[in-house]
């Protein structure tokens, strides 16, 4: 066993692993944070993605004693107490969750995305969305979702007036 | 950006001041509102989800699904479960001489294990019982499982597989469907052929339609094996209580039908039995049998620990179904003008190890594959035949995509060879108000003429926006 210090969703935590547990078999059985879904285990889906020191990661292929030190952030680190995250709002309001599955990993790609880039092109958008796959919606309504969810936040770093307003 | 809605509280709230029907307890949210997300809407009204054609509508799931908080099966768990992992047989086609699991038992951590012979009526499927939850005599397609573990943990599970030793007879396998069909050719389940369904659409009559007509086009059209792929494996979780009922959650879609394949496998009556579907990351058709869920519940009564089991990305390509690969013969008789006097249909359905759900598959195909065409005179003929493969069953559409694929590329091949635009072809053929399909129906509200003239308008057809 290891003992392995990470930032998980804000929170400094101090946990003990063994050698071949998984980034997501940590979050998942030791952190209680489900929201990253094992899809494949061989990194093909995405429905794992977690969010590591800003860059979207397959959580099945990295080992969790490769996260220490490092910041983890989780779909369950999103929403604030008073509201969801933009990308939450917009994947909600563009019928971009069906089954649901993939949103989660879908959601943090997209928001690495966003914080490299608020005003990406379709095209970077589906670069970014490309490691995770949906079987459901057929991509469209997840890339005018994250479309909507970049403006929301550009809006909210122009005019803080505008962006609370929510019209 | 899309248009957004309308707040779904003001939509909640107006919905409560306007319909007196729904009692005032059930319109309580799931959560509190207080929550520490704004959970506030929660609650589907029922009769309220639908409004209007036109309005936009969110899932009343959605939030979360987005939040994370979904609880699918994998996610959740019970005091003292283990995990169940299934031994796959790898070979197609053989005999299974012994089935050695002492090493596998001798595992620390490995709770129980289950073969084939310990399972009470070890068959099962939605039309004929053909398939065994685990092989015991025989394996009939590589996906089989001949043995499964329940350990505390998935690794020591997946230790324990590789221990168990299954020695193999291997037998004659066939993996083309037309080669099934031949004399020799070895029958996956004995018995005189290995046509498992079939079934004939006749109206008319075929060769006074073929004399009638100006030219005659035969083709060949095939499709291949598909798989659902949804995103969260089939997964399930088995539990008894003292008085010797078993609960089972499950990913699986029809759980009453499941219930009753369950009853059938493990000898018990129905009430004993409680089967509850989960929220499912994707089914697609893929989920409408039980796969796992008796394995499951023999295990967790050996154990007499809860137990869960998850299908690896492996076994959701190799032991659950999968869509009808299709061998279809068209012959099409038409005038000079392109409109269709006789069509011959022969459909061949690669069947896979087991019938699931391929005799709806057949019916269906059946009854769509001369497409949505006025002809007088037509023969279809469609057998699903076993083959050593992974089985078929139900996916999106029930073989209708299959037709639709062969019987609109012999449109193509046929406009193309009588010098006339492909849409104008079909609008030749098609269904009118009050025509009748090939099994007889008088068909009302058809509004194909209306629906391909708009879409041609919308993407510029001719224009040439092809």
């Amino acid at each position: 066993m290891s003992e392995i210090t990470l930032v998980v969703n804000g929170e400094q935590r101090a946990l003990s692993v063994a050698a071949e547990t998984t980034l997501l078999e940590l979050l998942r059985a030791q952190c209680n944070l489900t929201g990253a879904k094992l899809g494949c285990d061989v990194g093909d889906c995405g429905a794992c993605t977690v969010i590591v020191d800003g860059e979207a990661v397959n959580a099945c292929l990295m080992l969790a004693v490769q996260a220490d030190g490092r910041n983890v952030v989780t779909i369950e680190g999103l929403a604030g107490r008073a509201r969801l995250h933009p990308l939450q709002e917009a994947f909600e309001a563009c019928g971009s969750l069906q089954c649901g599955f993939c949103g989660p990993g879908m959601i943090l790609s997209a928001k690495a995305l966003l914080d490299a880039a608020p005003d990406p092109s379709a095209a970077e958008i589906r670069d970014a969305l490309a490691g995770n796959l949906c079987r459901c919606t057929g991509y469209t309504k997840l890339i005018e979702a994250v479309q909507a969810a970049g403006e929301t936040i550009r809006a909210a770093a122009t005019g803080p007036r505008r962006a609370a307003g929510q019209e | 950006m899309p248009e957004r809605p309308r707040t779904t509280v003001e939509q909640h709230e107006r919905s409560q001041a306007v319909d007196p029907t729904v009692p005032a307890a059930m319109s309580l949210p799931a959560l509190r509102p207080s929550a520490v997300f704004p959970l506030d809407v929660l609650v589907p009204q029922v009769r309220l989800q639908t409004p209007a054609v036109g309005q936009r509508a969110t899932r009343p799931d959605a939030r979360l699904h987005g939040l994370g908080l979904t609880r699918y099966i994998d996610d959740m768990s019970l005091p003292g479960m283990l995990h169940a992992k299934i031994k796959r047989a790898g070979v197609a086609s053989a005999r299974i001489v012994r089935v050695d699991t002492s090493a596998a038992e001798a595992l620390a951590g490995v709770v129980a294990v289950l073969t084939g012979r310990e399972i009470p009526v070890n068959s099962f499927g939605p039309t004929f019982q053909d398939q065994p939850v685990l092989a015991a005599e025989r394996v009939f397609h590589a996906g089989d499982g001949v043995a499964a573990v329940a350990a505390i943990s998935e690794q020591i599970a997946a230790e324990a597989l590789e221990r168990i030793v299954v020695e193999y007879e291997p037998l004659p396998a066939v993996f083309d469907p037309l080669q099934a069909l031949e004399a020799n050719a070895p029958r996956v389940h004995g018995g005189a052929s290995n046509v498992y369904a079939s079934k004939t659409i006749r109206r008319g009559d075929v060769a006074y339609g073929f004399a009638q007509a100006a030219r005659i086009f035969e083709g060949r059209y095939r499709t291949q094996m598909v798989e659902h792929v949804p995103i969260e494996p089939h997964a399930a979780i088995a539990e008894w209580d003292p008085n010797g009922r078993v609960s089972i959650q499950s990913s699986l879609g029809r759980i009453t039908l499941g219930r009753a394949d369950l009853a059938r496998t493990l000898g018990l009556p129905m009430n004993r039995i409680r089967l509850s579907g989960t929220v499912v990351g994707g089914n697609f058709g893929g989920k409408n049998e039980i796969t796992l869920e008796p394995v499951l519940a023999l295990l967790a009564k050996k154990a007499g620990r809860p137990v869960k089991g998850v299908f690896s990305r492996a076994e959701e390509f190799t032991a659950s179904t999968t869509r009808h690969p299709f061998i279809m013969d068209y012959k099409t008789g038409v005038t000079p003008e392109g409109r269709i006097l006789a069509r011959e249909v022969r459909l061949v359905l690669d069947g896979g190890a087991y019938c699931s759900w391929s005799e709806t598959t057949l019916g269906k195909a059946c009854i769509l594959a001369t497409g949505p065409y006025r002809i007088e005179h037509l023969h279809v003929e469609a057998m699903a035949v076993y083959t050593n493969k992974t089985m078929t069953g139900a996916m999106r559409g029930f073989g209708a995509p299959q037709v639709c694929f062969a019987y609109e590329s012999q449109m193509d091949d046929i406009a193309a060879a009588l010098g006339i635009d492909p849409l104008e072809l079909r609008l030749r053929n098609v269904f009118e108000e009050g025509s009748i399909s090939p099994t007889g129906q008088v068909l009302q509200s058809v509004v194909i003429r209306k629906s391909l003239e708009q879409a041609a308008q919308r993407f510029g057809w001719r224009e040439g926006g092809r």
